[in-house]
């Protein structure tokens, strides 16, 4: 086993029961090298998890303290695990697109309003995939899914010039990156400024599905296929990318530490409250 | 002792701090808003956290998360927003979280009326979300000193049991005003026969043993005990699984807990019920208060009645339904809620009848025709709407 996995996971479940070929693990790794190069021990993290292949198959992989939340608002679970925290200990959670972006979007979007201190990573697969492959909400347009027998034909959240990234630094969030699970040391950097930010921040990373996605979208179960795809539809924030649609990764937001952390803030007000009127 | 006149709002909010409760995240609604609003001028009093929701999921959720993270937590909302709390009341019954559920019912169907009290919400209560395979613990005060009493109990009982305890009030209780008093020191809160019990931390990262005990300290997350809590089925030691073998020992867990220790939780107050009453009037809530007026009244009248006025709702009290007699339910709701659990409960050779108010309570004139027409053995007539099968 990794000496990664040796040190901060749990042997029972790495390997992970993720399809073979499936991106998961290298985006999973991806989070704990992060944690690993900042230093921090399996005491200083407090692991959340949603629901989906991200969520199910990272849940309790932490040696440390874990938790998964219901579909969508684990963000809620650690907006008040957050405050009953010390301030010192990291909450980083990963989860899927549709928890992020569908069901539990309304969340989200208030925890980056309050700032509240966790760092989210997207493990997004483009779709609802651990339920057999329908269509999500940045599943490109024209790709068949199960849900989607005649291509995807809905907006989704990151094309025709919408970005989530957008709609989340408008909402607050403090630091908003995307890379997906092919990339290097350039992601994991990205996810050691995220920790690092006390306060919101999220990482998208868009990872290759070969069991459901690849089959129904590309036609092909081999993952060199899928792998292939993912490379050629990869391009920087800047580039505008292939016609059909973009991966468009790199930091998108760095206000790092530039707003109130929300339990700092509460707290702070809080003992404001409790001086004025003592 | 302070003793004050204040709402059941009020008087929850004050049981609640006393009871150490340091985060209240919630919604606004009629007729619970109050209890937000108290929150938020009296937890940052004491150090506490005041959260507002963006809905009522959310506000369960924070309570969640503060409780995983070792605070004591409530939140407060009426019908509209209970029904919201299914999804992570599911997860807090499944993870065995203790926090505490205010429900100030309010009359239905749906939405219906902000301002007017019901009891809609007495099955929803014992079964607040999906899967079954679990009790519920649900208290119901009938009165602004009682709505404090039951809030620090629910505390006491949701740290014991490690779970979410349900205060299903109605709309008089928590707006209603009355007299109010507040114990100070040790000694007058032990007066009051209530408890206090601080938050314990569980030790380890296994998750809780195949057993019905209680007492044992809940999942805290931030102690590297190497804890998990999820809402799969876990293996003992928090793993989610999907063996069957493993459901079923949460599903003992979750139901036994409750049952074999049913004597912690099960309180109520019986009337005139030494002398084999003919005729039982049973009532939680507001309309109890009417219910106990009538049944004096007609005692010095020298009619054989009597009462029982349940406190805690879930687990249902079957044993306390000793005597055959005819059984007269009155709720606030005109379906019939309460009056299914007591004719599945009432001992053979016993009857039952109900009566149903919606919006207001019955009077003890109404309740006295009643009574006659029982007792003279005749059939009582639908009131306010047409109910034939009680």
């Amino acid at each position: 086993m990794d000496y990664l996995a040796t040190k901060y996971l749990r042997p029972r479940k790495i390997p992970s029961t993720a399809c073979s070929g499936c991106g998961l693990g290298q985006a999973h790794k991806k989070v704990v090298m992060a944690i690993d190069e900042l230093g921090l021990a399996t005491g200083d993290v407090i692991w959340g998890t949603g629901i989906g292949c991200a969520g199910r198959q990272t849940f309790n992989t932490w040696k440390g303290d874990n938790f998964a939340g219901t579909h969508g608002r684990a963000y809620a679970i650690a907006t008040g695990l957050r405050i009953a925290l010390p301030p010192d200990k990291k909450i980083i959670m990963t989860v899927g697109d549709g928890d992020a972006f569908g069901i539990g979007f309304l969340h989200l979007l208030n925890c980056a309003r309050r700032n509240v201190d966790m760092t989210v990573i997207v493990l997004d697969n483009l779709g609802y995939q651990s339920t057999g492959g329908q269509y999500g909400w940045t599943t490109p347009r024209g790709y068949r899914t199960d849900s989607s027998p005649y291509g995807m034909y809905e907006p989704n959240w990151t094309q025709d010039g919408r970005d989530v990234l957008n709609i989340l630094r408008e909402a607050g969030a403090t630091f908003l990156a995307r890379y997906t699970s092919l990339q290097g040391q350039e992601a994991v950097e990205a996810i050691k400024k995220a920790i690092l930010n006390k306060g919101f921040s999220l990482v998208h990373m868009p990872y290759p599905c070969v069991t459901n996605f690849a089959e129904r979208a590309l036609g092909t179960r081999k993952p060199v296929e899928i792998y292939k795809w993912f490379m050629e539809h990869t391009c920087s924030m800047h580039e505008k990318g292939p016609a059909d649609f973009a991966f468009r990764t790199g930091i998108y937001y760095d206000a790092s530490n530039s707003r109130p952390e929300f339990a700092e803030l509460v707290k702070g007000w809080v003992a404001d409250i409790q001086r004025r009127y003592s | 002792m302070r003793r004050t006149l204040d709402t059941g709002n009020a008087a929850i909010t004050e049981g609640a701090i006393l009871a150490g409760c340091s985060l209240f995240a919630g919604y606004p609604i009629t007729p619970a808003t109050e209890i937000a609003e108290n929150m938020s001028r009296r937890l940052p009093q004491v150090g506490g956290y005041y959260v507002q929701a963006e809905d009522e999921l959310t506000a369960l959720h924070i309570c969640i998360g503060g409780s995983l993270g070792g605070l004591k937590t409530m939140t407060a909302t009426s019908g509209p927003g209970f029904i919201l709390y299914a999804d992570p009341l599911g997860w807090a019954l499944g993870s065995e979280i203790p926090l505490v559920v205010v429900n100030a019912q309010r009359v239905g169907p749906v939405s219906g009326i902000t301002g007017a009290p019901g009891q809609g919400e007495f099955y929803m209560s014992r079964y607040p979300t999906q899967g079954g395979n679990y009790e519920t613990i649900v208290l119901a005060p009938n009165s602004v000193q009682e709505a404090f009493s039951i809030t620090v109990e629910a505390f006491y009982l949701a740290e014991r049991f490690r779970m979410p305890v349900i205060i299903l009030a109605d709309q008089l209780v928590t707006d209603g005003w009355e007299s109010l008093s507040i114990p100070e020191t040790p000694a007058e809160l032990e007066a009051m026969r209530l408890k206090v019990i601080p938050r314990r931390v569980k030790e380890g990262p296994e998750f809780y043993p195949c057993t019905d005990a209680i007492d044992i300290p809940p999942v805290v997350l931030g102690h590297n005990t190497g804890a998990a809590c999820s809402d799969w089925t876990p293996t003992p030691e928090g793993y989610d699984t999907e063996e069957v073998d493993f459901q079923h020992q949460h599903a003992y867990r979750l139901i036994y807990k409750v049952r074999n220790n049913k004597d912690l939780i099960t309180r109520y107050e019986s009337y005139f019920m030494d002398d084999n009453p003919e005729l039982i009037l049973v009532a939680y809530g507001s309309p109890s208060r009417v219910v106990v007026s009538a049944v004096k009244q007609a005692r010095e009248k020298g009619w054989k009645v009597g009462a029982l006025r349940l406190i805690s709702l879930w687990p249902f009290p079957d044993e306390i339904f000793k005597v055959p007699a005819k059984y007269l339910s009155v709720e606030l709701n005109y379906d019939g809620q309460l009056v299914r659990e007591v004719q599945r409960a009432m001992p053979a050779g016993s009857e039952v009848h109900f009566f149903g108010k919606c919006g207001e309570l019955p009077t003890v004139a109404e309740l006295e025709e009643l009574m006659q027409a029982l007792l003279a053995g005749k059939g009582i007539k639908a009131r306010n709407w047409e109910w034939e099968a009680w």
